[in-house]
């Protein structure tokens, strides 16, 4: 194959250069001239020593089983059937955010007699700070693992013959361009300014790297069916998983949803009916719909999914148990603003 | 491991699937590995057995949405792996990397048509690689028709293979198929039986009603309100414990 290997000389002296990837200036040791590196630069990658052993991965996994409401059987029957570990590259960069966000908060204040009146806070908040970005590098595929929560641990590539590594498949520039978006969101949000009105975020990213990290996949088996967990490799905790539910915490859920959920509404009319002939009775109502109802469908999500229990980034989690509780938190937003409308 | 000759000294270099630079082992030269110009094969090896593909099937057969003990009910018809081609392609479009997907064999196959190279442990495939008796699925459609429409100077480009266990049930004489990626083990599927939500509705809706309404009886009659709550919560308790098991 001709072209495919190309020499790296030094232009001042001719001498063999070594060039380490992602590097972008350098010294030739031979006649010392500064070099700049063009063209494909490569990335710079870093990755982690393996510190957890199979043993302990699997009572990481095993204990994992035990909590939440997976199916009670499950640490008594759940058989484990193969434990390996793999290194998964990661796009890491930090990305500094600074710049002004100006604009206005709204209070309502309300005095005896039902009267209204909105103050407007101005506020002026000034960011500065550091965003730390990653995302995995390849197709997640099912591991549930999309993001880093780990950037600390032993360096070393002495484990990246024996371990089967994940091959980078997504671009260093889309990342780039993601890590910049994200930081300037992330920058937008800690300045918690409710209406803007002016900002300027500057985003000044550093140099991207991969990361290499290891995960311990535990596969196991219940009932035939097989489920899976995976185990971070450096701190030893659980990243995701799989696992099956049980009809009885599905089935008390619900009960206590449907006999929560509608004491709380119907409490909330009885109040309303015998409170004073003033508006506040209507609040209470309303007040107790909202709340009956969050608490009805809440659980609900967790009767009508929870005979899987997942946990961590999938891509089919969207319709899962856990996210329930996402749903009601902007349930309530939305309909707290209608009641905050409420005459 | 693919090899290449050193620039300098002309001795055999190895490298691997996201090599940049390396160093040849007998001169010390750093060499960058230039892939513009060529194309390459990769596989990505099996790391799911039948026995787990199948275990992954009912698995995902279990799950909330499926119809209830699909995954006891369904009759597996038949198994078999395959290794199936997708082309990649490495661009730099204005001085950015830029990653195509796009197709090289045509499927009617659930999954594969939302074009990705799975996660895995990229190897090159060459001659000395061995598929075990594994179909390879043949490229139908040339990596030649789709380089001309591609933007910017290229970097790299390759077919892919990679692994699948293709799994055909029945259930009540229909005929199902789902494709489990024999790499991270997720599981695609095209049309399935699924599970109606009327039942967990019902009893998730009547609980309410009848909670709301006892709890309007408290104001008229306490302790027939009381009494009336606690055969309701018995029931509502027994119906969705039935629901959550059978429906």
């Amino acid at each position: 194959m001709p072209d495919l290997s190309i020499g790296l000389n030094c232009p001042a002296c001719g001498g063999a250069v070594s060039v380490q990837e992602g590097e972008g200036v350098l010294n030739c040791q031979y006649c010392d001239s500064t070099l700049f590196i063009e063209g494909d630069k490569g990335v710079q990658t870093i990755a982690f020593k393996m510190k957890v052993t199979k043993e302990s991965a699997i009572a990481a996994a095993q204990g994992w089983w035990k909590k939440g409401f997976k199916a009670r059987d499950l640490k008594r029957t759940g058989k484990i059937i193969e434990v390996y570990p793999i290194y998964i590259p990661f796009w890491s960069t930090t990305a500094r955010v600074a710049g002004w966000v100006c604009g206005y908060e709204e209070r309502r204040h309300s005095d005896s007699k039902g009267n209204t009146r909105v103050e407007r806070i101005p506020k002026e908040v000034m960011v500065l700070s550091d965003y730390r970005y990653s995302e995995i590098a390849c197709d997640p595929g099912d591991l549930g693992i999309r993001t880093l929560r780990n950037f600390s641990g032993e360096r070393s590539f002495a484990d990246f013959e024996m371990i089967p590594t994940f091959e980078t498949t997504t671009s260093k520039d889309v990342a780039a361009k993601d890590a910049r978006s994200k930081a300037e969101e992330w920058g937008r949000e800690q300045a918690n300014v409710p209406h803007v009105t002016f900002e300027r975020l500057y985003v000044v990213p550093h140099n991207m790297s991969i990361i290499y990290y290891p995960i311990w996949v535990v596969r196991y088996s219940y009932r035939e069916r097989m489920y899976m967990n995976t185990v971070d490799g450096v701190t030893g905790t659980v990243l995701s998983g799989r696992a099956p539910g049980d009809p009885l915490f599905q089935s008390l859920a619900i009960t206590f949803g449907s006999a929560a959920g509608g004491i709380v509404s119907g409490a909330g009319l009885l109040l309303a009916a015998f409170s004073e002939a003033d508006q506040n009775g209507a609040y209470f109502a309303v007040g107790g719909f909202v709340i009956g109802g969050l608490l009805l469908f809440g659980t609900y999500r967790f009767f009508r999914r929870g005979s899987e229990i997942v946990e961590g980034e999938f891509s089919d989690k969207e319709g899962s148990a856990k996210t329930g509780l996402g749903d009601i938190k902007q349930i309530s937003q939305t309909l707290s603003q209608i009641g905050g409308r409420y005459p | 491991m693919a090899s290449t000759s050193c620039p300098k000294c002309n001795a055999r270099v190895e490298f691997e699937v996201g090599t940049k630079f390396t160093k040849c082992s007998y001169c010390s030269s750093q060499i960058f590995i230039d892939r513009s110009g060529a194309g390459f094969f990769y596989i990505i090896p099996f790391s799911v057995q039948e026995k787990d593909a199948v275990g992954l099937f009912r698995r995902w057969a279990a799950g909330p949405t499926k119809a209830k003990d699909l995954d006891k009910r369904a009759q597996l018809s038949g198994i078999k792996r395959q290794y199936f081609p997708v082309y990649q392609f490495k661009r730099d479009v204005d001085g950015k990397e830029e990653i195509r997907i796009e197709p090289a064999g045509s499927t009617t196959l659930p999954g594969l048509h939302s074009l990705k190279v799975p996660a895995g442990d990229l190897k090159i495939f060459e001659s000395g690689y061995g598929t075990e008796g594994v179909e390879l699925v043949k490229p139908d459609i040339e990596m030649s028709s789709y380089l001309n429409e591609m933007p910017g100077r290229p970097k790299e480009q390759a077919l892919v293979y990679f692994p699948i266990w293709k799994v055909d049930y029945i259930l009540d004489q229909k005929r199902y198929e789902v494709v489990v990626d024999a790499s991270s083990g997720e599981v695609f599927a095209g049309t399935y039986p699924g599970r109606g939500s009327a039942a967990y509705v019902a009893v998730a809706g009547v609980g309410y009603v009848a909670f709301l309404a006892e709890t309007l009886v408290t104001a008229i009659n306490p302790v027939l309100a009381i009494i009336l709550m606690g055969i309701t919560l018995a029931g509502v308790f027994g119906a969705s414990l039935f629901v959550a098991w059978r429906m």
